[in-house]
């Protein structure tokens, strides 16, 4: 027979491998440092650039895209080869998508801190990163296809439908969330408002947690599993179930975001009721997983990799059974907006995405430098305090987020909220985000003792650049295997495959965004709501850059506890001009739909100096600079003709000067406000366009409701 | 013009109300589909399948790792 000698290549998995753990340790460094924030604000040494809002995005960021990301391509680059029986296509390829990649990471870290962010979230790079992005993944997706098509294996094992499903998906969820106007380098307006902007980010912000964080994991999974256990998936015809109908499942899910929201109701319905089923082709997949290891317990016992893999999969089990339960509706009008949905998260990244990389990259090390682990005696250290670190993370944060969502909905037997002062219920749940600290330092401290182990094992071995292998070319291999039936010759054809993947993934997408744009009564318009003027789009871009959405959502929803506590419930025709829509997904403090006209001027003055001086306890961080800091009517004129190119009616030539005149007038109606309140204060300043902004919030519809039309 | 028919289509012939109905029976349909696919496949083909991992092509005398040698 002929046989074919080739090499796989090692280089790049090992630098994938060592960008996995470095970005690892800082994500969650951040991550802690945000964290202790929450109790702590001073933590932030009154330095704008390491404030919680600006930081939160990038622990979430760096997690998701740096540390899981790099896990991912070191996973796929390693098995890809080994399933292809193949070298990558293209080494070029390979170091282009991995030095790409980096340089994406680097300038998140510098520009998210810096305040350039979008705002959307796990999106908040601003539009030249989100083309880079683009190019790096076409780059990862060529090489994908390309080693495809040079395989020496007929059959695409599972975990590539895996790979390509990712490829292909986060292609079209990043593009379609990314389309923005840009208003100068690094400042842009989504091209949505309001509504639809929710819509379509919550169908990227879900669906990026299914095809970033699940599905190419579930093809690692398939791969490092059976490997790991020397033993083949417990049922291969249940991975094809589970491949189909979690592709096809998942895109549908997105609204499950946005329950009891000015979303139309058909779209809340259709979120929660697949995401119900998605249920089932998750637990497929994960007792598929588990089931794997059957007779081989004793494995586990002894081995970390398998330890590290029989948690993780467990915890893709749990967090795939509390998705769906999170999205039922009644579950989610106590959940959403609370620490709840932030535990959920974490038992995803921490247990399934961070125990999985950690299985991996303890099996890999030694596989690349040939020799044995270091010391498994310290794996299994790290085994045990990365879970204690789980525990002591996830459980304190259940218990705030249900104390918080019952709080916020106790009333007392007079028909009064209970807790009127939305401070009393975060003071409540202080105590709980000191636990998730020390959760956080623990499962920081098991990631070093890896890296130490890693280290340890490099130094012990030898690099081994290059594996040797062998195989039969293509064609006299894929003759050897019987009749071909239906679903072999589907992937035997990786185009048609793709092809098919792409529709299923699609079709949920389509069934659900293209009525939101076309149907006009999705979104009921009133005349009274009015554009932002010169100087609230400034203070709006304030908002956005400090991050102000990470803890204060601008949507009530039509709960008595909520109308009594913040005003009328919200409606789809007020954010027709929000580009991009504000409403948040978390509650640190209250929410601010309504907050104009609620206090003075002076008091926001107050307020943004030092939250505890108006508000004693609060754990809001202190935004001094914004009142030391000249707000940018330069970049005015961009910013009003960019909202204008996206829809927002400004009149013509309106950016040319009568804007200018517009911003001076109100900022020296702030400043005489202010006065009234023995308030020196300069109209220039950043703290006077934020003050108007603030207080135009939910005013429209109170100045005319009876016009509301719809 | 094409945006005007999808539109016309979309709010004259399919009523939002039946979106729900419509994509369940898309996916059931679908799903029914599947598994009549998985089910119908042969025996040998799937454990086959399922080798694949654990067929990695690399030379014994290349692996010090005893698990991989197995695999040969």
């Amino acid at each position: 027979m002929n046989v074919e000698t080739f090499k796989y290549d090692n280089r790049i998995v090992r630098a994938f491998a060592i960008a996995t753990v470095v970005w690892g340790i800082v994500g969650m460094l951040v991550g802690l440092l945000a964290a202790v924030q929450l109790f702590f604000p001073e933590a932030n040494l009154n330095f704008q650039f390491i404030t919680f809002g600006r930081i939160r995005p990038l622990h979430t960021n760096a997690v998701i895209f740096a540390f899981i990301g790099n896990g991912m391509f070191m996973g796929i680059y390693y098995s890809l080869q080994r399933l292809c029986k193949a070298r990558m296509f293209s080494d070029f390829l390979s170091w282009f998508n991995f030095w790409g990649w980096q340089l994406i990471i680097v300038s998140a870290a510098l520009t998210l801190p810096l305040g350039f962010t979008t705002s959307k979230e796990y999106a908040e790079l601003e539009w030249p990163i989100d083309i880079a992005i683009a190019v790096a993944w076409v780059a990862f997706s060529v090489n994908l296809f390309g080693t495809i098509a040079k395989r020496r294996e007929k059959h695409l094992y599972v975990a590539i439908w895996f790979f390509i499903a990712t490829a292909i998906t986060i292609a079209v969820l990043h593009i379609t969330n990314s389309m923005e106007m840009p208003a100068g380098w690094l400042k842009s307006y989504s091209m949505y408002a309001g509504v639809q902007d929710a819509l379509v980010q919550w169908w990227y912000g879900h669906n990026a947690v299914a095809f970033f964080l699940t599905t190419p994991y579930l093809g690692l999974m398939y791969y490092f599993l059976p490997k790991a256990a020397n033993r083949p998936v417990f049922s291969y015809r249940l991975s094809i179930i589970h491949f189909w109908a979690l592709v096809f499942l998942y895109i549908w899910a997105g609204p499950h975001h946005l329950l009891y929201s000015a979303l139309p109701d058909w779209a809340q319905s259709l979120g929660m009721v697949f995401s119900l089923m998605l249920i089932a082709p998750s637990w497929g997949g994960m007792l598929n997983g588990l089931l794997t290891l059957r007779g081989a317990w004793d494995k586990v016992r002894q081995d970390p990799v398998l330890k590290f893999m029989v948690v993780a999969v467990t915890a893709y089990g749990m967090s795939t059974l509390e998705g769906p339960l999170l999205s039922i509706k009644t579950v989610n009008s106590l959940s959403h907006y609370t620490d709840w949905t932030i535990a959920h998260v974490h038992v995803g990244a921490m247990g399934w995405n961070g125990f999985l990389t950690f299985s991996m990259l303890y099996y890999l090390f030694p596989r690349l430098y040939r020799t044995n682990l270091w010391s498994t005696k310290l794996a299994n250290y790290h085994f045990w305090i990365g879970l204690l670190g789980m525990m002591f993370y996830c459980i304190p944060i259940y218990v705030a987020g249900v104390t918080e969502g019952l709080m916020w909905k106790q009333f007392n037997k007079e028909g009064f909220l209970q807790y009127p002062n939305f401070l009393e219920t975060i003071v409540q749940v202080v105590p709980m985000f000191k636990l998730r600290a020390v959760g956080g330092t623990l499962y920081l401290v098991g990631t070093l003792l890896m890296v130490y182990n890693l280290y340890k094992t490099a130094k012990a071995g030898k690099f081994e650049p290059d594996t040797e292998a062998q195989a039969a070319p293509l064609d006299k291999a894929g003759a050897a295997h019987g009749q071909p039936g239906w679903h072999r010759l589907l992937e035997g054809k990786p185009l048609f495959f793709t092809v098919l993947t792409a529709v299923a993934v699609l079709i949920g997408g389509i069934v659900e965004i293209i009525p939101m744009f076309l149907i006009k009564q999705n979104v009921p318009t009133i005349s009274s709501v009015k554009p932002y003027t010169p100087l609230e789009v400034l203070g709006r871009d304030i908002y956005i850059r400090e991050g102000c959405l990470g803890c204060h959502s601008q949507m009530i929803r039509p709960f008595r506890s909520e109308t009594e506590r913040y005003g009328e419930y919200s409606k789809a025709g007020e954010f027709v001009y929000d580009h991009p829509f504000l409403w948040g997904s978390e509650r640190k403090g209250p929410d601010l739909a309504r907050e104009g006209g609620r206090y003075p001027d002076a008091w926001h003055f107050n307020h943004m100096d030092d939250p505890r001086s108006t508000s004693p306890g609060s754990i809001m961080p202190r935004y001094s600079w914004l009142l030391t800091q000249k707000m940018e009517t330069d970049a005015l004129p961009s910013r009003l003709s960019a909202l204008r190119k996206v829809g927002v009616p400004y009149p013509a030539g309106f950016e040319n000067g009568p804007a200018q005149k517009d911003l001076q007038a109100q900022a020296d109606k702030v400043v005489a406000n202010l006065k009234q309140g023995s308030i020196t204060a300069e109209p220039d300043k950043e703290i006077v366009a934020l003050i108007a902004y603030l207080q135009r919030l939910g005013t429209d519809i109170k100045s005319a409701p009876a016009t509301a039309a719809n | 013009m094409l945006y005007n028919l999808v539109h016309s289509v979309l709010r004259e012939a399919v009523s939002i109300n039946g979106y729900g109905l419509f994509s369940f029976l898309l996916f059931f349909g679908f799903f029914i589909g599947v598994l009549i696919w998985a089910f119908r496949l042969k025996k040998n083909y799937l454990s086959h399948m399922g080798d694949l991992p654990l067929k990695s092509g690399e030379r014994p005398e290349n692996s010090t790792d005893p698990i991989q040698s197995e695999n040969l």
